[in-house]
């Protein structure tokens, strides 16, 4: 079993030459070339409030901080407003914001149970509707499932 | 204004029935359908494994941009961990290690520096592209 994620990233004019950028990579355990083999799946959700919530729990995990292993993150912003954003942080650090058709895709640590990824429809009213968001996790080991 | 278009594609056959995510947008500016009109390309060889200060906030002169950084090593031992924060003793917060040929891109609020550890001190290359 394979993951693979493939990016491009093309302009025809933000330099004097046109950019053209493809980068394939194949989700891999961690030191290793052993294909990543548990997935949360794509899941999607809509946020109608500015108040931050948990998207990814890093303290489910029950693995040892600063442990070594290897997660990946896909997460977008569905809403198809381009002013309407979601604030995505990692413990109390803001990484930036996803606005509408945005997406991220990022290796995630859980250094400490602390290091959840969190998400606010930071400018959310009631009269915006609903910000759709989908999310997908795809690690190794740890079950990312909650006690009973 | 230009036109900067990134699409991301995801297939894993983790789960019984395959998963397959294609999404395409512009690169704009902040809360518009304005295109970004800046980028900046940089590859970087470290041979430490103290913290670089690999995207220092000072670069960019707006508050949304869009960051690619790939690890181009075929040794699957050579990582680095990327972090944000303040590089000069403040708070720094580890995202995740980015091994060797991973990519990641995601937006960023240039409030902090992005930085980077090596998990070896041998020579190894970095590339890094924002747009802004």
């Amino acid at each position: 079993m394979a993951t693979t994620a493939q990016i491009t990233l093309s302009s025809g004019d933000i330099a004097g030459d046109p950019v053209n950028v493809t980068k394939t990579a194949t989700l891999t355990k961690a030191d290793s070339l052993s294909d990543l083999d548990q997935s949360t799946g794509l899941n999607r959700v809509h946020l109608r409030s500015t108040t931050q919530k948990t998207l990814l729990s890093a303290s489910a995990t029950g693995r040892t901080p600063g442990d070594n292993k290897a997660s990946k993150v896909y997460l977008i912003n569905k809403s198809d407003d381009a002013s309407l954003y979601v604030t995505v942080s990692i413990n109390a650090q803001t990484i930036g914001k996803l606005y509408g058709g945005d997406f991220l895709f990022i290796p995630w640590s859980q250094t400490d149970a602390s290091a959840n990824i969190k998400v606010a429809a930071t400018n959310w009213t009631s009269s915006t509707g609903d910000i759709p968001i989908e999310y997908a996790l795809f690690h190794e080991d740890q079950d990312f499932l909650t006690n009973a | 204004m230009a036109t900067t278009n990134v699409t991301i594609d995801l297939a894993s056959d983790i789960t019984d029935n395959a998963l397959a995510v294609s999404n395409t947008t512009q690169l704009n500016t902040a809360g518009t359908t304005t295109g970004v009109t800046a980028m900046t390309s940089v590859t970087k060889v470290l041979s430490s494994t103290a913290q670089a200060d690999l995207i220092p906030r000072s670069t960019v002169s707006t508050t949304h941009a869009y960051v690619y950084i790939n690890n181009p090593s075929d040794d699957e031992t050579k990582y680095f961990k990327i972090t944000i924060g303040d590089h000069t003793g403040g708070e720094v917060e580890e995202l995740g290690r980015l091994y060797a040929g991973d990519f990641m891109f995601f937006p960023w609020d240039v409030d902090d520096d992005i930085t980077c550890v090596p998990s070896s001190s041998d020579d190894m290359t970095i590339e890094y592209m924002v747009f802004s």
